[in-house]
């Protein structure tokens, strides 16, 4: 039986959906639901991810049939034919996407019936039937993107061996997905490949469209999108690859390594691409030397979040920047062969550590592993607990954070305290601004 | 009003024949809704909107020392992940020792859709129990349950006889209405049957001698319940109290940001005050039934003319209208002669507004009285209040019968394609509609905030002073202006804004 969670950190598959969809551009979902799922998932996918506003077509602009009591006895095809009707007189957008919530798919309305009738009009029309008491947030990603490469990606025999896709990176869940994308895009970009990640800074929806091209899918996750990279190998037979997240130079380097080899790139173009990024990273974390060890600025940390993240925070910490990430709590929903694939991530650091790894959904549990972890003061005089400590969590973890007087950086979802634009942890660089970041806040009460 | 003893509130478009969706003129309006034949009209095209749940939430959540239990799949209750690790701030401006916001979701899925959840929300209320050891625990449930028949209020009942916390069962499944406000009812209705009354509360009763019990009934008599479900600030409610106290009245202030306790000894008072009816005719119409309490409802204070006639209301009550009058001669005397310089500045100007219908009205007067031309107004519903409201404001605002006034809450369609016709100087907006029309470039002024103070004398001041600031510069809203685009076909700018509103049935009810 699923578990009842506190403070759950991500919606339903609607909200998954909506997140998505909205990420790409010119898309206009249209909500099939009760009036208020749209309105109750809007601070869900805006306010808790750093102000990332709805983008084109988000908020209280989403299209929504809003079926209310009437239509949940008579049932609500006949309102989503008109919806769609005018939805497409009224929003412009390239691609119409058609998302259902709760009450709609307990009363059983077909959508894709109804959809189906909108097909060889001017403008494509997909549906996904985002069952939400079936799954979260990441769910209704993972749907979304079957349904595009299902029915939206064009089928074709053509190959281009210098183009990939990328995904995993998951909009929204990940507040600072679209930094992480153009990063990521552009390590490619020096391997010599042209990358498709559909929500990433000036693509159109013809990256999408003819991602069938291909030569290789690179999900960047060992939780997301994986089900939908089988979907596409099987509809267009583009095998795929998984790798983590790479944040600073050990995860990035790997990352480059991995990849590399999956596109048959010659080692040593790979060696010498790592060499060279590697002296730009170095020389500014060179700045750091006197500061680093006159301060003693090597802390204890606790890192709290999804499996994306938290493994290359993890590895970020212990193999760059030398510190002690010990205890490592993950938060989403998982199924044994996922917890599996993901506990596998946390391994192979240079700096030989080993951190404890948890899961656990509920918000208000981390504080308990932190006393855990490093024994709790029983009082005592001469006592070492969890100082000096850093957590590297979302601002859930605010009043666990004030609880062991350590300092709090919010890097996964939700963030509602800091304000998240184009800023990118992903790579290189993205090692160098999680420094930057983590640092400021050791030195801030200076 | 006798709905306590149900277990579940209707809903506002039965008991208030509330309106969701209508375009005219003020003037229409005012007589349409007298023919009562608006609450039936719809949408053939409609955006998103928030629910009952939403409401619900936004309204109690800031509750201190509970936990809220939101029986439903996953996603409903979404917008509170925004406000967890931030809420806390506001409660702490109430209690020092306050927590941040905690909830339990009972994550229905798939196998409790077919089997019932009755199960989860067992588990839910005695973890939130267990763990936290609150003094209420709120259970918001949405669609799903009431659709899968789960028994709330059973299982809930028997749960009450195993946790120390009371429980508080509320109602507000959201496809029950499209009238958001009816969770002022489903939370007032909780509240009322569950935490209202001495055999409610946590503590022993008090025993007290004759003299005391004297003493105590005459704190009664002076005593008011200031009812703030959310859109009043600290600093409104601090200069409500000001005003208040001034009369020599006592003032306990309900329900957002309150202690479960708070509520035990409520019908201790002389007198009901609502900032607002959409808000609180459910609440004060009970009490009065309930309690004989009385109570004043009639308009909210933003502005002068409302701030004194809400005074006046509340003087005349206790027979003290002498001394409000002093109190109200004093503060407009001063106020004036401290807007003059705005009422300068905003002369010509021109101002759109948009949110509740109480509150648009009488920020709209308050504009008017700034030197603002009023060119039109969004409600999120209409009923009896808001008729009320705008017969008055008709009077009181000259020439206002031509602006514009269209119902719906969200629907940001409507509002571009009106905004796009008639480009005011100034838009006010409630919260969620702000956005779309900054990136029509117009300078906004937000219709209220949780920092910012907006009621009473000195709320006047404040607003003419923010609208003078934001009018000085509106240059972010510009550039988005001109460098960003509304999801909308630009055929859609040249159609009736009105066009999807379908009143064919009340149509066909004025005629036959
Ligand atoms: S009712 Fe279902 S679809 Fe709607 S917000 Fe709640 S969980 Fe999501």
């Amino acid at each position: 039986m699923s578990k009842v969670i506190e403070r759950p950190r991500y919606v339903c598959a609607l909200g998954g959906a909506i997140g998505t969809i909205q990420s790409l551009p010119r898309a206009i979902p249209i909500l099939h639901s009760s009036s208020g799922c749209g309105g109750n998932l809007a601070g869900a996918l805006s306010g808790a991810s750093g102000y990332n506003g709805g983008n084109y077509c988000g908020g209280q602009a989403l299209p929504s049939s809003n079926v209310s009591e009437r239509d949940i006895v008579f049932g609500g095809e006949g309102r989503l034919q008109e919806q769609i009707e005018n939805t497409l007189k009224v929003m412009d957008g390239d691609l119409y996407f058609v998302v259902t919530g709760c009450m709609v798919e307990m009363i059983g309305d077909n959508v894709h019936a109804v959809t189906k009738r909108f097909k060889g009009g001017e403008l494509p029309v997909l549906a996904a039937e985002t069952v939400s008491f079936k799954g979260n947030s990441y769910y209704g990603y993972e749907l979304v993107l079957e349904t595009l490469f299902r029915d939206f990606v064009e089928k074709t025999t053509e190959k281009d061996a210098k183009t990939v896709n990328l995904w995993g990176v998951v909009p929204m869940q990940d507040v600072f997905w679209k930094g992480n994308l153009g990063v990521l895009k552009n390590l490619l970009k020096k391997l010599g490949f042209e990358t498709n990640t559909f929500f990433g800074q000036g693509e159109t929806l013809d990256n999408l469209k003819n991602a069938a091209k291909a030569s290789l899918n690179i999900v960047v996750s060992d939780a997301y999108g994986i089900e939908a990279a089988k979907v596409f190998e099987e509809v267009h037979g583009v095998p795929y690859l998984t790798v983590q997240l790479p944040v600073g130079d050990h995860g990035t380097s790997r990352f480059l390594r991995t990849v590399g080899k999956a596109l048959g790139v010659d080692d040593i173009k790979i060696e010498k691409l790592i060499q060279e990024e590697r002296k730009a990273y170095y020389p500014y974390l060179e700045r750091l030397a006197d500061v680093y060890n006159d301060l003693d600025f090597q802390r204890y940390a606790t890192v709290v979040g999804d499996p994306n993240y938290t493994q290359a925070l993890t590895r970020f910490l212990a193999d760059d920047l030398g510190w002690l990430p010990e205890l490592v709590v993950i938060t989403d929903i998982l199924g044994e062969e996922q917890k599996e694939r993901v506990l596998a991530t946390f391994g192979d650091y240079e700096s030989g550590l080993r951190p404890e790894i948890v899961f656990d959904e509920d918000a208000s549990s981390v504080g308990g592993y932190i006393n855990r972890h490093w024994p709790q003061n029983q009082g005592q005089k001469y006592y070492k607990g969890f100082a000096p400590g850093v957590i590297l969590g979302s601002v859930m973890e605010r009043d666990t954070a004030e609880q062991f007087k350590a300092p709090l950086l919010p890097v996964t979802y939700p963030i509602s305290n800091r304000v998240v634009l184009n800023r990118a942890y992903a790579g290189y660089t993205g090692g160098l601004t999680l420094a930057e970041d983590v640092l400021s806040l050791v030195v801030a009460h200076r | 009003m006798d709905y306590i003893k149900h277990k579940v509130p209707p809903v506002r478009e039965d008991r208030l024949m509330a309106c969701q969706a209508y375009g005219g003129t003020c003037g229409d309006l005012s007589k349409d809704s007298k023919k009562g034949c608006l609450y039936a009209s719809k949408r053939t095209f409609s955006q998103t909107q928030g629910c009952q749940l939403n409401l619900s939430l936004g309204m109690i959540s800031s509750m201190r020392d509970a936990v809220m239990v939101i029986h439903s799949p996953i996603g409903c209750g979404g917008n509170l992940i925004q406000n967890a690790g931030i809420n806390k701030v506001f409660q702490k401006l109430r209690q020092e020792s306050a927590v941040g916001l905690r909830w339990i979701n009972t994550n229905l899925s798939e196998v409790d859709v077919i089997s019932g959840g009755e199960a989860k929300l067992r588990q839910a209320v005695l973890k939130a129990e267990r763990e936290f050891r609150p003094s209420a625990i709120l259970v918001f449930n949405s669609c799903v349950p009431a659709l899968i028949g789960d028994d709330i209020d059973g299982i809930l009942d028997d749960l009450q006889k195993q946790v120390s916390a009371k429980i508080v069962p509320i109602h507000c499944e959201g496809f029950k209405t499209k009238i958001q406000a009816t969770a002022y009812d489903s939370v007032y209705h909780g509240l009322i049957r569950n935490l209202v009354g001495e055999d409610k509360g946590s503590k022993p009763e008090v025993v007290r001698t004759l003299e005391e019990e004297a003493e105590h009934q005459a704190v009664i008599s002076k005593t008011v319940n200031l009812l703030n479900v959310g859109s009043m600030s600290r600093i409104d409610e601090e200069e409500l109290v000001r005003l208040l106290k001034a009369l020599d009245l006592n003032v306990r202030i309900l329900p957002s940001y309150s202690h479960p306790d708070d509520f035990t000894y409520a019908h201790e008072a002389a007198l009901n005050v609502s900032i607002c009816a959409t808000h609180d005719d459910y609440f004060v119409e009970h009490f009065q039934q309930m309690y004989g309490i009385p109570y004043v409802m009639r308009t909210i204070p933003i502005g002068i003319a409302n701030t004194n006639k809400w005074l006046r209301d509340i003087a005349s009550f206790f027979g003290i209208e002498e001394q409000a009058e002093k109190l109200i001669a004093a503060e407009t005397a001063e106020l004036n002669k401290a807007i003059e310089p705005f009422k300068a500045e905003f002369k010509g100007k021109t101002a759109f507004l948009t949110g509740g219908e109480v509150r648009i009205l009488t920020t709209a007067e308050l504009l008017h009285n700034l030197g603002f031309e009023i060119l039109g107004l969004r409600g999120y519903h209409f009923d009896k209040y808001g008729e009320i409201l705008l017969d008055e404001y008709l009077e009181d605002v000259p020439n206002s019968e031509k602006a514009i006034f269209n119902i719906g809450s969200g629907q940001v369609f409507e509002q571009a394609n009106l905004l796009s016709k008639i480009t005011p100087d100034l838009f006010v907006g409630h919260i969620g509609v702000n956005g779309s029309a900054a990136k029509q470039g117009y300078p906004i002024f937000p219709l209220f905030g949780q920092s910012d103070d907006y009621l009473g004398y000195k709320g006047v001041f404040e607003v003419a002073t923010r609208v003078s600031r934001i009018l000085k510069n509106p240059a972010f809203n510009k550039n988005l202006g001109s460098n960003t685009r509304l999801p909308y076909r630009d055929s859609w700018y040249e159609q009736d804004p009105f066009t999807y509103i379908d009143d064919s049935a009340s149509v066909a009810a004025r005629i036959g």
